[in-house]
């Protein structure tokens, strides 16, 4: 066999981890703005989708989801612990998941049954618009189910009480029990009903067997049979965001800004 | 009686070598050794201390699980009919429509339970054994192996093992995996290493969730809506609730269960009759007593372990262990599915610690996993693999053992 | 086509089938194959480096110094699987999120380094760009086929779009749960492997 002397050796694994940076950071910097701006267009589908612009599955192009984005979606920050709007975040490129794991943007939750322990300081909530009008809130939520973590949207009409929509973008259920959660049928039972009662505190449940229609019932939802964890998780983790740890507080400003304005 | 013998032997040269349905030998051949006694006879010395065959062994079980089946029969009318009484309907098929052609009313009382029971039940077992035998004889052919008895315990386990409202296609599709993957790709009867009833049931539970477990499929009504009324095995109750859904059930409730009229999977439901059964299979040296002995200890051993730890957050850990053989498939798991000779362990060293192991996950799962109430199943299944792992230790120590007194001997 | 390079592209496919003969990369193959799409793009992937590092790997060979020579193959590989990721993120999106660490964990595939090691580091550039494809392809093969039954029965569609209605969407068809979880996939390869070596009995172990 050949000998090789050290310095041959060196020299040859140095060239190859010189090729082989090169190789990975150019196609690292060539394809870093189309990545970019997939992970944007991402975000932006998953909200037209709960804010009923598109259909979900739904093929569309980067640039009519801006278009449908830019002409009906208004994103705004908030201060999760005040309900204030916040400008100083920059909403093209906060990222609220990554921020809950970052000790500098977020903080320890309250105790909670949602399963949540971190909670970002700063949080994006969305408002469907039809001119200047307001017509759908969209907010985060995420929390436990039985296996895996939660995340989705809720969706509020302008009264923050009656809620349009429920999905979750992301979670690791059983398929055909919790995973269920996906249904668009069951999602449906999600619409018409009220998130808070009456004297205001956060009502809306998943049960255990059938509910009546919204207008009967409107603080209950049907479980999914077969999956009581899964229910009791979105019920818990529902309640958690709508109560004062989570968006009561932006919720109520914005209530008492509506009826001012 | 000759005249069969006759007609039989008439028809043997078409399917001996040779002959033109060749291929369907084994069909023949089971035909004509279930009616008599085979001819051919052993040849060289032979060995045989007692004539325990196959059919045998066979038969014992089922015997022990004749009650049973009756019992599941009357428990599936009883539970439907409770449920109607306290407000429930009666499932919109065939079953409800021929319980009532045949004059019944929804009463609970004895001959109608009995028959609305046997409604749901027999059509069940009927499609196993269709589906049992069919993939049986399929495989025999190809294989040109003779058919033999070993669907035939599995024919009865598995039925015992679902809820009386499964869709009849799931039974089929469930049977068909569980003989097909669980014994034939193994090289047929005996050569097993899972419990095939259990393949099938673990196949069905985990490909179609929703009609087997859950609150809806243990009872033969339709009780939504019905306020107060909880279809739920009380495993999954006392799953939920813990000790005070089970204090609920009120002062006779244990009683109740280990008798069995509670609802749950059609067979697993009365513990008194498994002791029965329990008692047939090991009378005859069937089922090893060290297993269930085994087993016994473990759930003893581990719900007491969890009992003096406790939990406030997770209910389950305060049930205790004269609950847990009354509860789920416990007792019926325990008598006739962790004894199965074939996939258990076979040295009798062997025996107690794969029935320890196996009572101590069966409270493990029942208790710590979140979604699984019911752990007998995975816990039988999970031992079932390391069933051989076991013997090989057992086997070597005491091969060291030998070893050594030979040595110390010299 | 020479008759060694059509060994080295189609052997891999039945006769030495990595995932099925060598019982190699099941990891991925279990993780990715709940979908017909993730499997097809997977396959690309995993093809796309395998043929890559081979063919660089072959390439400079007679240069590599021997007692380097996994490290080097190693950072070949590794700046190969980085790249396919950066373009799967950049053209894929949706597909490349599904895939999440997969794509990453090629590396740990052991097809693709055993392949540099056994074939590439003595063969032409040639060959082991093909042999490079060929165990790709059957490593594709299997995918597509796990993928193919596991998307059909566990969800009723391919490629996502609806081929059995199911029951909860109105339709007749009960999707089987099993599919969808990992040991569905188990259980496929298991039956794969089962009738290949029925049918091949070469293949079998003694």
């Amino acid at each position: 066999m050949k000998q090789y002397s050290n310095a041959y050796i060196i020299g040859f694994a140095a060239g190859v981890c010189l090729i082989c940076s090169i190789v990975v950071a150019t196609s690292a910097v060539v394809l870093k703005e189309r990545q970019d701006l997939n992970k944007v267009l991402d975000r932006q589908k998953k909200v037209l989708i709960v804010a009923d612009l598109l259909e979900d599955g739904h093929a569309i192009t980067a640039d009519e989801a801006q278009q449908l984005f830019d002409d009906n979606i208004r994103i705004r920050a908030i201060d999760i612990e005040s309900g204030d709007f916040d400008d100083t975040v920059d909403t093209l490129t906060y990222d609220q998941r990554k921020a809950t794991k970052d000790p500098a943007l977020s903080r320890v939750a309250p105790a909670n049954r949602a399963g949540i322990t971190r909670l970002p300081l700063k949080a994006l909530v969305y408002e469907r618009v039809a001119g200047d009008e307001i017509e759908l809130l969209i907010l985060p939520i995420e929390g436990k189910g039985l296996w895996s973590t939660l995340y989705g949207f809720l969706a509020l009409a302008p009264d923050t009480t009656t809620i349009e929509g429920l999905t979750f973008y992301e979670h690791g259920e059983t398929p055909g029990l919790g995973g269920e959660i996906d249904n668009p049928r069951w999602k449906a039972l999600w619409k018409g009903r009220s998130a808070y009662d009456a004297e205001g505190k956060p009502a809306i449940t998943v049960i255990k067997g059938a509910a009546g229609p919204a207008e009967d019932d409107p603080y209950r939802v049907d479980g999914l049979s077969g999956s009581t964890l899964t229910g009791r998780g979105v019920s818990n983790l529902v309640q958690f965001w709508l109560s004062d740890d989570g968006f009561a507080p932006f919720l109520e400003k914005f209530r008492a800004e509506r009826s001012a304005g | 009686m000759r005249l069969l013998r006759t007609f039989l032997d008439k028809q043997a040269p078409l399917f001996e070598e040779g002959g033109k349905l060749e291929k369907l030998f084994p069909l023949w051949e089971a035909t004509d050794t279930l009616l008599y006694s085979p001819c051919s006879v052993n040849t060289g010395t032979i060995h045989v201390r007692d004539g325990l065959d196959l059919k045998r062994m066979m038969g014992v079980v089922v015997f022990g699980l004749l009650p049973i089946v009756f019992m599941s029969m009357l428990n599936v009318g009883r539970q439907a009919h409770l449920a109607i009484a306290a407000g429930a309907t009666p499932l919109e098929n065939w079953q409800t429509g021929l319980f009532q052609a045949l004059g019944f009313d929804f009463t609970n009382a004895l001959w109608p339970n009995f028959v609305h029971g046997a409604i749901y039940f027999l059509p069940i077992f009927i499609t196993c054994f269709a589906a049992g035998g069919a993939i049986e004889v399929l495989f025999s052919v190809v294989r040109k192996h003779e058919i033999n008895e070993g669907f035939f315990v599995t024919g009865f386990l598995l039925p015992l093992t679902l809820p009386p409202t499964i869709p009849l296609w799931q039974v089929a599709l469930g049977t068909i995996f569980g003989v097909f993957i669980g014994k034939e790709i193994f090289g047929g009867t005996g050569m097993n290493i899972l419990n095939p009833a259990l393949v099938s049931r673990a196949f069905l539970f985990f490909a179609y969730p929703a009609q087997i477990s859950g609150d809806a499929p243990w009872i033969a009504a339709n009780f939504v809506g019905v306020d107060g009324f909880s279809g739920a095995t009380w495993l999954s109750q006392a799953a939920s609730g813990g000790m005070d859904a089970i204090n609920n059930l009120g002062a006779d409730a244990w009683r109740q269960a280990f008798i069995g009229f509670i609802p749950g999977s059609m067979g697993e439901t009365s513990t008194l009759l498994c002791i029965v059964g329990a008692l047939v299979i090991v009378a005859a040296q069937i089922g090893s007593w060290r297993t269930i002995v085994g087993l016994t200890l473990g759930t003893f051993a581990m719900s007491f372990l969890l009992n003096q730890v406790g939990s406030d957050t997770n209910a389950m850990f305060a049930l205790p262990f004269h609950w847990h053989i009354v509860l789920g498939g416990w007792a019926f798991g325990t008598v006739f599915m962790a004894t199965d000779p074939v996939s258990s362990s076979f040295t009798d060293k062997g025996k107690w610690i794969y029935g320890f192991m196996t009572g101590v996950l069966v409270v493990l799962v029942r208790v710590v996993n979140p979604a699984y109430p019911e752990g007998m199943m995975l816990a039988i299944l999970f031992m079932n693999m390391f069933a051989p792992l076991i013997d090989h230790f057992v086997v070597q120590a005491n091969i060291k053992r030998r070893a050594a007194r030979h040595e110390a001997v010299q | 086509m020479k008759a060694a390079h059509k060994k080295a592209l189609f052997d891999p496919l039945v006769n030495d089938n990595p995932i099925a003969s060598q019982v190699l990369g099941i990891c991925s193959a279990l993780a990715v194959t709940t979908k017909l799409e993730t499997s097809v793009v997977m396959s690309l992937a995993v093809i796309a480096v395998m043929a890559l590092s081979n063919l660089s790997i072959s390439v400079i060979r007679n240069f590599i110094p021997p007692s380097i020579r996994i490290i080097v193959q190693l950072t070949i590989i590794a700046s190969l699987v980085i790249v396919t990721d950066q373009v799967l993120q950049a053209f894929v999106f949706d597909i490349s999120k599904q895939l999440s660490v997969f794509v990453g964990l090629i590396i740990t595939n052991c097809i693709v380094m055993g392949r540099a090691e056994a074939f590439a580091m003595q063969n032409p550039p040639v060959d082991s760009f093909l042999d490079g494809i060929g165990n790709g392809l059957g490593y594709s093969l299997i995918l597509l086929v796990v993928g193919f039954f596991r998307e059909l029965l566990g969800a009723g569609k391919l490629f996502g779009y609806s081929v059995m209605p199911l029951v909860t969407e109105g339709g007749w068809y009960q999707p089987n749960g099993l599919m969808v979880l990992a040991p569905g996939a188990f259980f496929l390869i298991g039956i794969f492997i089962w009738l290949l070596r029925n049918f091949k009995p070469e293949l079998r172990e003694s």
